[in-house]
């Protein structure tokens, strides 16, 4: 029972950041229907990010800063360098040119900083555990899960209180007719990737105090997750995503928890034939996106 | 052009088809003999992997240009053929040291490595049939990640399997038998296979589908069947491709067929444009001497007396730089949408093809009535069809009337299963439509136009229609000749060879009239025909409809919100409010009802209106509300 216990915080904690990173994807997609391949790269800047604080020797709330100040500053540049003169392309172009941003950006991380993991170093009482009843629960996957659920409620209220946060809404289901409304686009669109790049950088910190390193790669398998999640939940699903999120991390926490030693090789396998079988029955994601066709 | 003109058209286009294959056959060759004869080993080696390639991405293209659908999955198919073929050809005593612990089936086959494509086409054929089930039912952004999740779990089954195939570590011992003319020989055999399936029935089909899914549907298209299709066979195609270069490899792991592979399969598609053939092959020729090129670079070295340092990746830049440049500055790669072709060599061709002639006039349809019973259908809280009642007799024009927003295209769309109605029946002739898939509705013979036209853009006039005739499940021959006779009916026969998305808008409503006779209805139902339309273009549209229909005996549901257009061609009307059906009746007796009156001008407004002229006026009024 303990053990069950243990492993649904860290399933929590798991899949709490791959909700935070599908969010970001569904954000970006819904809006301007992207899917963007780079966001792997966003997180990693963030790791990045927190690597160059500790370098410096900055105490940890800086370099929590750090770390999502640079992931938010890769995303709003991002989208201001390469997507933003490509607005209103196809689905395949959008996606294929993140498709290649992404590889350009590996082979700069491994060039310009190194191909091999950067150690970082955190405090020893974070890496230590605490004893509830009889169960052992890790800080930081205690840290992990509450911060998680108050970036999705800070979201969340952001989403349906603020001004920007209800244009982003109502962009998600139909930009066109925010924009003939006289919104303006280019801040809709940023403040979209501006929050991805946000959500990126919490998941950067938390990957990367559960890691304790930072490589050229780190961002990018998450990421794959997240996109997995997404199209589970529903592609362009906000709500969907987080659920998604939620559901391959805990299937694949469960699934390394409870199969057995011969199957754990083929975990990732296990995972995603879950979530397709899922796919099957539901093809339009557990909770389908609302969309208006204009054609 | 004259009816003779016309005639020719199907033998010009297939003339056309074999003359593209043969231009870029001829030019592949070309490049790969140039290599060989102009760089020596060198040369032979680069020359046989670009055509390993071109297999593989015209694999790749088979299913991604003709659906439209990225698959980032391919790679995966070609690790599973690899694999397949190299385990059943490694000589036993290979495999007793490369492979200790291989289990007893897969054990000392030792095939030869031709006849090992065929379990490892195999294998891509269950591969691409189980995963397939899931992507075909998937739309284009999710089928595209779905592709993704499948290139994963073939990675993680690869390495997870140890005993098969070394897992993560270097599998060995396969034999070495791609040789230059193999290669060559096995990429033209794929380019005339994708070109085959291009030009079917099945590769029209799903070049519909990706145009326009629904209208395709309305055809009688089944876009799942058909994009499934397309994806085993590219799978199975994938997995030979794979095979080959397992056996031009020799040695390869996991790794070998993960992003990187998947990254340059798809760059080379999308660099030579995903819609053609010869896109594919274009793609791979150029990228194989960019990569080629950039790869000497890569280890450092001097240039022109600079010294160069090493870079690593330099070769995914280039790629990924390359890609960017294609996708800003020609977004439908270099070759774009239209196969490569030299001018004048289709009509040489042609002349050693049949010619076709027109299908003779069309017989008299069977009669059938739609009778529709209680239909109700609710959106969140707005009922917009509320227990409509009425009937469409066989063979005449009905006219269905309503102020916007009465629910006349909502009723189409239930007819033709676009929605799904909440309660009620639709009855055609004996068969009840609902509970039907959208697909099976054309063929029972109704077919529909669209508010908004909806054509297959990138297909020419020509096949548009002829789509239209393979779908009703006509053969080739008899289809063509119908697509003839319809295009030459409808007066499109100057543009029958020009694309759909180039027409101008009349052209374009004829079009889509045209494909829905091309699909043998009993009963048409045309929603709004005259939208967008001058009062000249509506009348003549009019005429031509009135004609075409008395004397094939076909029935037609006319909507419009045009009194004046719907009073002077239909022999009785129906006319809807708010969901409901308020009168129905001769178009006298329809012009007299207060009911009517009242939805069209408003309680209070309402005036006894006597002639045709007043009731447009009136009619505008209440379609501008």
């Amino acid at each position: 029972m303990d053990y069950v216990i243990q492993q649904t915080v860290n399933a929590l904690s798991l899949g709490g950041i791959y909700a935070m990173l599908a969010l970001g994807l569904a954000i970006v997609f819904s809006i301007v229907r992207l899917i963007n391949f780079a966001h792997g790269e966003i997180m990693t800047v963030g790791g990045y990010g927190v690597f160059a604080a500790t370098v410096f020797g900055l105490p940890i709330p800086l370099a929590v800063a750090s770390g999502v100040f640079a992931a938010v500053f890769a995303a709003v540049a991002m989208e201001r360098v390469a997507f933003r003169a490509m607005r209103g392309a196809s689905v395949v172009s959008l996606l294929i040119t993140s498709f290649a941003i992404s590889e350009i950006l590996k082979v700069l991380f491994q060039n310009g900083i190194s191909a091999r993991p950067k150690p970082i170093q955190l405090p020893a009482a974070l890496s230590g555990s605490y004893e509830v009843g009889a169960i052992t629960v890790g800080v930081i996957p205690t840290i992990s899960i509450v911060t998680t659920l108050l970036a999705l409620l800070g979201l969340t209220l952001f989403l349906r209180r603020t001004e920007t946060g209800m244009a982003m809404r109502a962009a998600a289901e139909d930009f066109e007719m925010l924009r003939l409304l006289g919104v303006r686009a280019d801040r809709v669109v940023a403040a979209a990737f501006a929050l991805s790049g946000l959500l990126a950088g919490i998941a950067a910190v938390m990957w990367t105090a559960q890691r304790g390193s930072v490589d050229p790669l780190m961002g990018f398998f998450p990421v794959l997750k997240a996109f997995i999640a997404t199209v589970l939940g529903g592609l362009g699903s906000l709500s969907g995503a987080i659920l998604g999120g939620f559901f391959v991390g805990a299937v694949e926490v469960f699934s390394q928890a409870f199969l057995p030693d011969s199957l754990s090789p083929y975990r990732d396998a296990i995972v995603l034939s879950t979530v397709i079988a899922v796919l099957l029955v539901r093809p339009d994601g557990l909770v389908p996106a609302v969309k208006v066709d204009r054609s | 052009m004259a009816s003779t003109a016309l005639a020719d058209l199907p033998r010009l286009r297939r003339a056309g088809a074999i003359g593209q294959t043969l231009v870029i056959v001829v030019a592949l060759a070309a490049v790969s003999y140039a290599l060989v004869f102009g760089l020596g080993r060198m040369g032979e080696r680069i020359a046989v992997q670009m055509c390993v390639f071109v297999s593989a991405v015209v694999a790749l293209g088979l299913f991604t240009g003709n659906s439209g659908i990225v698959s980032f999955g391919h790679s995966a198919f070609m690790a599973l053929g690899a694999y397949t073929a190299g385990i059943l050809s490694m000589p036993a005593m290979m495999q007793r040291t490369a492979l200790a612990q291989l289990p007893d089936a897969l054990k000392g086959w030792e095939l030869s490595p031709w006849v090992a494509l065929v379990p490892a086409a195999g294998i891509g054929l269950v591969a691409a049939g189980l995963s397939g089930l899931a992507i075909a039912r998937l739309r284009g952004a999710s089928a595209t990640i779905s592709t993704l999740g499948l290139l994963i779990i073939v990675h993680s089954v690869l390495i997870g399997a140890r005993e098969i195939t070394r897992g993560s570590q270097t599998f060995f011992g396969v034999p070495r038998v791609t040789t230059f003319e193999i290669a060559l020989g096995a990429a033209v055999l794929f380019i005339l296979a994708a070109r085959l399936y291009r030009e079917s029935r099945w590769g029209l089909m799903l070049r519909a589908v990706r145009d326009d899914e629904a209208a395709a549907t309305a055809l009688g298209i089944n876009a799942r069947a058909v994009k499934y299709g397309a994806w085993v066979l590219s799978g199975a195609m994938a997995a030979v491709a794979g095979a080959l270069y397992g056996f031009m490899l020799g040695a390869f792991s996991p790794t070998t067929f993960y992003f990187g592979l998947m990254f340059s399969l798809v760059a080379m598609l999308i660099i030579g444009g995903m819609a053609t053939v010869s896109g594919a092959v274009t793609g791979v020729v150029l990228v194989t001497l960019l990569q080629d090129g950039v790869r000497q670079l890569e280890g450092g070295g001097t240039v022109a007396g600079v010294e160069l340092p090493a870079v690593f990746g330099l070769t995914t830049v280039a790629l990924s730089a390359a890609i960017l440049l294609v996708i800003w500055l020609r977004p439908d790669g270099l070759i774009g949408t239209r196969e490569v072709r030299l001018p004048g060599h289709a009509r040489l061709i042609a002349l050693l093809l049949p010619r076709r002639e027109q299908a003779p006039a069309a017989p008299m349809h069977a009669a059938k009535e739609l009778t529709i019973s209680r239909l109700t259908k609710h959106f969140a809280g707005l009922t917009a069809v509320d227990c409509a009642d009425f009937q469409v007799p066989p063979g005449q024009v009905t006219g269905l009337i309503g102020p916007n927003g009465a629910g006349k295209s909502t009723v189409v769309n239930l007819i033709t299963a676009q929605f799904l109605a909440d309660e009620g029946s639709i009855r055609f002739g004996t068969d009840e439509l609902r509970g039907r898939a959208a697909h099976a509705i054309a063929p029972l013979g109704l077919a529909r136009t669209f508010q908004n036209l909806r054509l297959f853009g990138t297909l020419t006039v020509y096949e548009n229609v002829l789509v239209a005739a393979l779908a009703a499940g006509h053969a080739g021959r008899a289809a063509s000749a119908l697509a003839l006779r319809e295009i030459a009916a409808l007066e499109l026969s100057d543009a029958a060879t020009t694309t759909a998305a180039a027409l101008p808008y009349g052209a374009r409503k004829r079009l889509e009239i045209a494909r829905c006779l091309a699909s043998g209805p009993s009963l048409i139902l045309l929603d709004e025909p005259a939208a967008g339309m001058n009062p000249d273009e509506t009348a003549d549209l009019g005429e031509r409809l009135k004609r075409l229909t008395a004397e094939r005996g076909i029935g037609l549901l006319l909507i419009d919100h045009d009194l004046e257009f719907v009073n002077r061609l239909s022999s009785s009307i129906v006319v809807m409010n708010r969901g409901k059906v308020i009168a129905s009746g001769t178009p006298e007796a329809i012009r007299q009802d207060p009911a009517v009156i009242e939805a069209y001008i408003g309680r209070g407004r309402a005036r006894r209106v006597d002639d045709d002229a007043k009731t447009t006026d009136y009619a505008k009024e209440g379609a501008s509300t």
